[in-house]
């Protein structure tokens, strides 16, 4: 379809016209709080996956051996581990080791180390994976080796972590159909003031011969922009929101791998602006074309 | 030949009989007068040939082409050619006469440096250039049926289609609008008129065809109002 600029011109005044004669704050701030809400499970479950693609690149099974093993004995153990698939390496830690890296995490408290006297600690292998998915079953076989007292890897805090991201993702798709849902009958309420105010130049239009198209474009760009103003409205807001947030997290509990980086924040509130203009010309085209009859 | 209707019959949902076996053909350049009762089809005789409604059975031809087989998005290319004006006038109350007209080239994609020489030419023709710029509130009834005249006529169609256009007007006002109608059926224009008034019919003498029931009852070259004793019942007016 070719489309003249004149065309487009008088489309877009005509569109911009009755969006200002017929949108309220009322609506554009209800769709802006759906969006916001969208919003903010989006910016839960980013967040979320960070801290979980985190985690499985760090995680690490600390293999405890029993105390009598010679280095000999320990080198065939160390070699026995690294025969099995998966691993990535494996690094010895002697009980000495151990103490002076548990004096260093407790710094200040170091004077603990000391007053156990002796070193309560048994020898260690840190053994490192490929893929953080096959941690549990490597960690079973390691721990069905002689010699061993016991592995640890955080069992069950990683799963925990997985299947709380997967429910986020889902609340946050069932969140975004019901939103949907919402922007659909904003929109459509707005497109059918428009169709109510503008029924005698649609009258006059058919009446002429203005294709179904040139009577529905205006509409369209209608739906578009009640689309883009409010999802602008919220997108704007989650960001300077989420900005306050990590700044003051950032000084309580630093330790939360939040992620602080402009660009991925920007992207999500502008794939949100995006979803909004979309979903307001989606509305607005459904809107029409069961109105209209065309 | 340019129209012909061929044994059309339409029966609205209601079960009301618009046409019922309508046979009539109209050549090019035509001046006919559609009159009858109120209720006797003229309407629904006009709709069908700018495919407002479809026919329950029968076949609409215009130019040789079947218009009740075209597709739906061809509708808008057809009324370019087939235009109607109406009672009402039907005007956009918000727009100068100049942009009531220019809003018909407009939304049927003009190019934009065509539409003012079009626009004034379609004014002149129906002579209300001077009132341009007035707003159609400002205006008579006469003057609002000439722009509406102006707006049908502006993309030069075919056929120009007038249901009662003279039904809200009286009679001095109703004579300027027949001329106007009278100049444009001259320049070649096609032109079909619904009507009440006998007056009018019985002085132009033009091909006169009668509904009564949905039917075509009469159909006279250069014929008066009143036909036959029989069908004359009912004459509102």
């Amino acid at each position: 379809m070719r489309v003249r600029l004149s065309t487009m011109r008088y489309f877009l005044a005509e569109g911009w016209k009755s969006t200002k004669r017929n949108v309220s704050l009322i609506s554009l701030g209800t769709m802006a709080v759906s969006i916001f809400v969208l919003g903010v499970f989006g910016l839960i479950l980013m967040n979320l996956s960070n801290v979980n693609s985190n985690l499985r690149s760090s995680i690490e099974i600390r293999v405890y051996v029993e105390d009598n093993l010679t280095g000999q004995g320990l080198g065939a153990l160390k070699q026995q581990i690294e025969s099995i698939e998966g691993v990535h390496r494996v690094t010895y830690v002697s009980k000495e080791e151990g103490l002076s890296r548990l004096a260093k995490q407790l710094g200040e408290k170091a004077g603990l180390v000391d007053i156990l006297g002796e070193n309560p600690l048994p020898d260690t292998f840190d053994v490192r994976v490929f893929n953080a998915d096959s941690t549990p079953d490597i960690a079973s076989r390691i721990s069905n080796l002689p010699h061993i007292i016991g592995v640890n890897y955080g069992q069950g805090f990683t799963e925990k972590l997985l299947s709380a991201t997967r429910f986020i993702a889902v609340a946050t798709v069932v969140l975004a159909v019901i939103l949907l849902g919402a922007v659909m009958f904003i929109v459509g309420n707005t497109v059918r003031l428009s169709l109510v105010s503008r029924a005698q130049e649609i009258e006059v239009m058919k009446l002429v011969g203005a294709t179904d198209w040139f009577i529905m474009w205006p509409f369209l760009i209608e739906g578009m922009i009640v689309g883009f103003l409010g999802s602008s409205l919220s997108g704007i807001c989650l960001y300077v929101v989420y900005r306050a947030c990590i700044s003051r997290l950032g000084l309580v509990a630093p330790f939360i791998p939040i992620i602080t980086e402009t660009a991925p924040v920007a992207r999500l509130c502008a794939g949100l602006v995006g979803l909004g203009v979309l979903m307001g010309v989606f509305a607005g085209g459904v809107f029409i074309k069961k109105h209209l009859e065309i | 030949m340019l129209i012909r209707f061929y044994d059309v019959t339409k029966v609205y949902p209601s079960g009301a009989t618009g046409l019922f076996s309508v046979n009539t053909f109209i050549g090019k350049g035509e001046f006919v007068f559609l009159v009858g009762p109120s209720g006797a089809g003229k309407t629904t005789f006009l709709k069908l040939l700018t495919r407002e409604i479809l026919p329950t059975r029968g076949q609409v031809l215009l130019n040789g082409r079947n218009i009740t087989r075209i597709r739906p998005t061809e509708v808008p290319y057809l009324r370019r050619t087939v235009r109607m004006i109406f009672q009402d006038f039907k005007l956009l109350p918000n727009k100068t006469v100049y942009d009531n007209v220019a809003f018909a080239l407009m939304v049927t994609e003009k190019p934009r440096r065509q539409i003012g020489a079009l626009v004034n030419e379609a004014l002149k023709l129906v002579g209300i250039e001077s009132k341009a710029e007035m707003y159609p509130d400002e205006l008579s009834g006469g003057e609002q049926q000439r722009v509406s005249i102006a707006r049908a006529i502006v993309g030069d169609p075919t056929v120009l289609l007038a249901d009662e256009p003279t039904g809200n007007l009286d009679m001095e006002t109703s004579w300027d609008i027949m001329e106007v109608l009278l100049r444009i059926n001259k320049r070649g224009t096609t032109v079909i008129m619904s009507t009440h008034n006998a007056t009018i019919v019985d002085v132009l003498k033009q091909r006169v065809i009668e509904l009564d029931n949905g039917r075509i009852v009469r159909d006279d070259e250069k014929g008066v109002y009143e036909g036959e004793a029989e069908y004359n019942a009912v004459l509102p007016g």
